[in-house]
């Protein structure tokens, strides 16, 4: 029916999209596992767990950050203590350590007849090479309280290693459980010039899982590690599907092409809720990993007035606006620290809602609402402050929105602005907000991480609270109790700053961030780890 | 022809130049510092120290002039410098997941193609007929059902209820139905449109009485004559789209957990990752120049009404 010239045109635009399709399958995988378009999936069905995940794994180096995410890596590098539910560390690939009464060095007994997953094995050199390579980049892991402090490290003999700070520094410990820089990658997987910082020859760790095969953008997958020292995952095999798109996921769940959904905002607060009505799925909360809080500026000229702070804290309904926006997965917070964190002071006195009180603290405080106007003023100036959020969070705008229509009933103004993220960052950091949503970092990394940045600049905390009027005696407490070797001490301390920060209200607990997981009926038990990044995966259970 | 080539092809200067300038000062008038940027996706924190070493890096203590020249240089090497989130070049991440949006932006026009040409020629040929009524009302579908929205709806009755075909991801040409469907269906709506319009316009002209009156068969006029002419506008609309589709079917590779292009834009938006952000925009604009071109040349082969010497002169 058609001319012959279109019917060439047509020929040839269905011969192209033929071979590209053909061809598209050999070009794209990156690694040494093969060309295949999914993985292998040799195990048996009941024995591999397929779960989801957002982005690419990455290049899986355990001394670098992105695009490496921070589950993956867990999953093939271990560290040398444990971080578990509750704040205890507890021995890990160190079976004991001691630290020195000046609370400088920590000697580490390393395990015995641990060995990488190519046969190698761990003892204090490697454990050595590993920190030579990160110290190499001191300057990008400064955020790392304990490697700023690091003054050397040892290999004292083959299963002894020290650590050796130039000043004592209690968190060490803690640190030393993070996911990342301070795991241990295997001789082999070394470059040659031993510098880590630009990439790994293989992804070689002690931990459960190997990498065996990946595509970019596609699939990682992970198989049982069978020289591991501890007690092996029951799962053989596991696969993570990257998808982007988080209604995907559930939909990717529902066919039965994926087996568990795990992690902070995975899945819609609505999704989670409609999987959560089906009985054919588990569903689980986590305790606490994090608390999101609003911050103060108490250099702005109205929040320096501790009475402002607390009538804001007084003049909304957080219950009400936590429950309404999170559908119940988070709770409402009413201390910085959530009682599952070391340290966390118990029930502190909250601030409740209560409209009365807090325009009567308003009207204490100098601002007062003239006639037929709907914002308070004071020497003729309004009383007007600025929140700055990012604009794509669908938490936070909402919560945002909330506390302009609550705070306008008390006759302040509340203008928002939402922002590139970058740009938020920056003025947060920089100190220029009145307002800002801050959440703190979580296990292992709190509550030490957040106590320093109350002390230490340029991470935006100690920038808005330095108009308190015992900020230095705030900063001084914080630098002695990370100093101490007291624990008494330290514990009179953190408790007597969480009281400060309570009291003066520039750091307001909004509610406790919780992470989620959904999964089939393949899986018979699931625990959340203790530390916030690590995988929940190698004690995972099926049924049979 | 080859004349009209050259002078298309030195047309495409100025466009690019325009469109590297453009991404040039986007990118510099943006709030985000390149070097903040930078260090925010490393997860390092950013001292105004290492602040300040890293703009020394980007160039960025450069006059502005300098520094476009220098980045005009390197693109023209293919050198759209480190992505900064993983670190790699961005020319060859780029090229690692070119092939899979090109996979899909074909399969999709091949669909949208095969699809509209009969709708778009019969809805004409049997106008006001029950068929043309049919093809009108999946035209307005096509044409208005959001993307993502489409792609979500396939997913759940294709693959959810009748457990068909996969969800998401790349691999069997199953994988590719779905997502080639929801890029298709938009495409078929315009196209088959565009083509039915032409036709009735063609049936409308002298010629086709002429040869109706010189006793040609109706269904040679319509297929060696009317169609030859009316298919030109679908062309334009081809090209254009063609461009579009190569440059990522970001919101369907989302979607479908396709692995392109558009998805890699996506997380470098994110990022900030600016040199991915810039190398992107610079393809893209490159993509829809040569497009647009191969589809005037293709016009020409089609309907040689249009001289070669004719188009250069307008």
């Amino acid at each position: 029916m058609f001319s012959s010239k279109s019917n060439m045109l047509l020929l040839m635009l269905l011969l192209f999209s033929i071979a590209l399709a053909a061809c598209s399958g050999t070009n794209t995988t990156n690694n040494n596992a093969g060309s295949k378009e999914q993985p292998s999936e040799t195990a048996p069905a009941n024995k591999m767990i397929t779960v989801s995940w957002p982005r690419d794994v990455g290049p899986m180096n355990p001394h670098v950050y992105n695009p490496s995410q921070l589950i993956a890596q867990s999953m093939i590098y271990e560290p040398l203590v444990n971080y578990t539910e509750g704040g205890e560390v507890v021995p890990f690939l160190a079976e004991s350590w001691t630290i020195s009464e000046d609370g400088k060095t920590y000697s580490f007994k390393i395990r015995q007849n641990v060995t990488f997953s190519d046969g190698t094995l761990f003892n204090a050199k490697v454990a050595k090479k590993n920190f030579d390579a990160v110290m190499k980049h001191v300057e990008n892991h400064s955020w790392l309280g304990f490697i700023g402090l690091l003054d050397k490290t040892e290999a004292v003999d083959e299963y002894t290693f020290n650590i050796v700070l130039k000043q004592a520094y209690f968190p060490t410990l803690q640190e030393l459980s993070v996911v990342r820089p301070v795991r241990f990658l295997g001789e082999a997987g070394f470059p040659d010039d031993g510098d880590t910082s630009k990439g790994v020859k293989e992804p070689i760790g002690t931990g459960p899982w190997m990498l065996t095969d990946y595509k970019t953008d596609e699939y990682a997958e992970f198989t049982r590690n069978p020289n591991y020292w501890g007690e092996q995952p029951i799962a053989d095999k596991l696969v993570f599907r990257i998808i982007p798109d988080g209604d995907t996921r559930v939909l990717a769940f529902e066919k039965g092409e994926l087996d568990l959904i795990y992690g902070e905002g995975a899945i819609s607060m609505d999704a989670f809720l409609q999987l959560q009505d089906n009985d054919d799925y588990e569903t689980q909360i986590s305790s606490p990993v994090a608390t999101r809080q609003l911050v103060m500026n108490t250099t702005n000229a109205a929040l320096s007035d501790k009475n402002v702070r607390l009538a804001l804290q007084h003049g909304f309904n957080k219950e009400a606006m936590v429950q309404g926006i999170t559908s119940g997965l988070e709770d409402l917070a009413d201390s910085l620290l959530s009682s599952n964190f070391p340290y966390a002071q118990t029930n502190p006195a909250p601030l409740g809602y209560d409209v009365e009180k807090a325009k009567a603290y308003l009207d204490e405080a100098g601002w007062l609402l003239p006639e037929g106007k709907s914002v308070r003023e004071k020497n003729g100036k309004p009383l007007e402050v600025e929140l700055i959020y990012e604009k794509t969070d669908q938490i936070i705008k909402p919560m945002a929105e909330t506390l302009q229509a609550e705070w306008a009933g008390i006759g302040v103004k509340l203008n928002l602005s939402g922002l590139e993220l970058t740009e938020q960052i920056k003025r947060f950091r920089a100190g220029q907000f009145d307002l800002y949503f801050f959440s703190n970092y979580g296990a292992p990394y709190d509550p030490s991480s957040f106590f320093h940045i109350v002390a230490e600049k340029s991470f935006g905390i100690a920038e808005a609270l330095a108009n308190l009027p015992m900020k230095d005696e705030l900063d001084r407490q914080v630098q002695e109790a990370l100093a101490t070797t007291d624990e008494n001490k330290r514990k009179e301390l953190f408790d007597a700053i969480q009281t400060t920060l309570h009291e003066e209200g520039a750091l307001v607990p909004i509610s406790y961030i919780k992470k989620t997981v959904v999964y089939n009926k393949k899986i018979s038990s699931f625990a959340f780890p203790g530390n916030r990044d690590d995988n929940p995966f190698s004690s995972i259970e099926l049924n049979r | 022809m080859g004349s009209f080539i050259g002078k298309r092809l030195l047309a495409v200067i100025p466009i690019f130049l325009f469109a590297t300038l453009l991404t040039f000062l986007l990118i510099y008038l943006s709030p985000v510092d390149p070097a903040e940027a930078y260090l925010t996706a490393a997860h390092i924190h950013p001292t105004e120290e290492l602040l300040e070493q890293k703009r020394q890096e980007f160039g960025l203590d450069q006059p502005l002039l300098v520094q476009y020249a220098q980045s005009l240089l390197k693109m023209c090497r293919l050198d759209f410098g480190t992505s900064y989130v993983s670190n790699e070049p961005v020319w060859q991440e780029i090229v690692l997941r070119i092939p899979a949006t090109l996979q899909l932006a074909f399969s999709s026009i091949a669909l949208a193609v095969i699809v509209s040409i009969p709708i778009g020629f019969l809805a004409a040929v049997f106008k006001n007929s029950v068929f043309d009524h049919i093809s009108r009302l999946l035209a307005y579908f096509g044409a208005s059902i959001p993307q993502f929205w489409l792609g979500y709806l396939l997913i759940f009755f294709f693959s959810v209820k009748l457990d068909l075909l996969p969800v998401q991801g790349k691999g069997s040409f199953e994988h590719l139905i779905l997502p080639s469907i929801t890029l298709a269906l938009g495409l078929i709506a315009i196209y088959s449109r565009l083509l039915r319009t032409g036709v009735l316009e063609q049936l409308q002209e002298p010629y086709v009485l002429y040869a109706r009156t010189r006793g040609i068969k109706e269904k040679v006029i319509l297929s060696k004559h009317v169609l030859k002419i009316a298919i030109s506008p679908m062309l334009t609309g081809l090209g254009m789209n063609l461009g579009r589709l190569l440059a990522g079917t970001i919101i369907t590779e989302e979607v479908f957990s396709w692995p392109g292009f558009g998805r890699y834009f996506v997380e470098a938006i994110f990022n900030r990752d600016i040199p991915v952000i810039q190398a992107y925009v610079l393809i893209s604009a490159c993509l829809f120049i040569v497009c647009n071109l191969i589809v005037d040349l293709l016009q020409m082969y089609l309907d040689p009404r249009i001289s070669w010497k004719g188009r250069t002169d307008h």
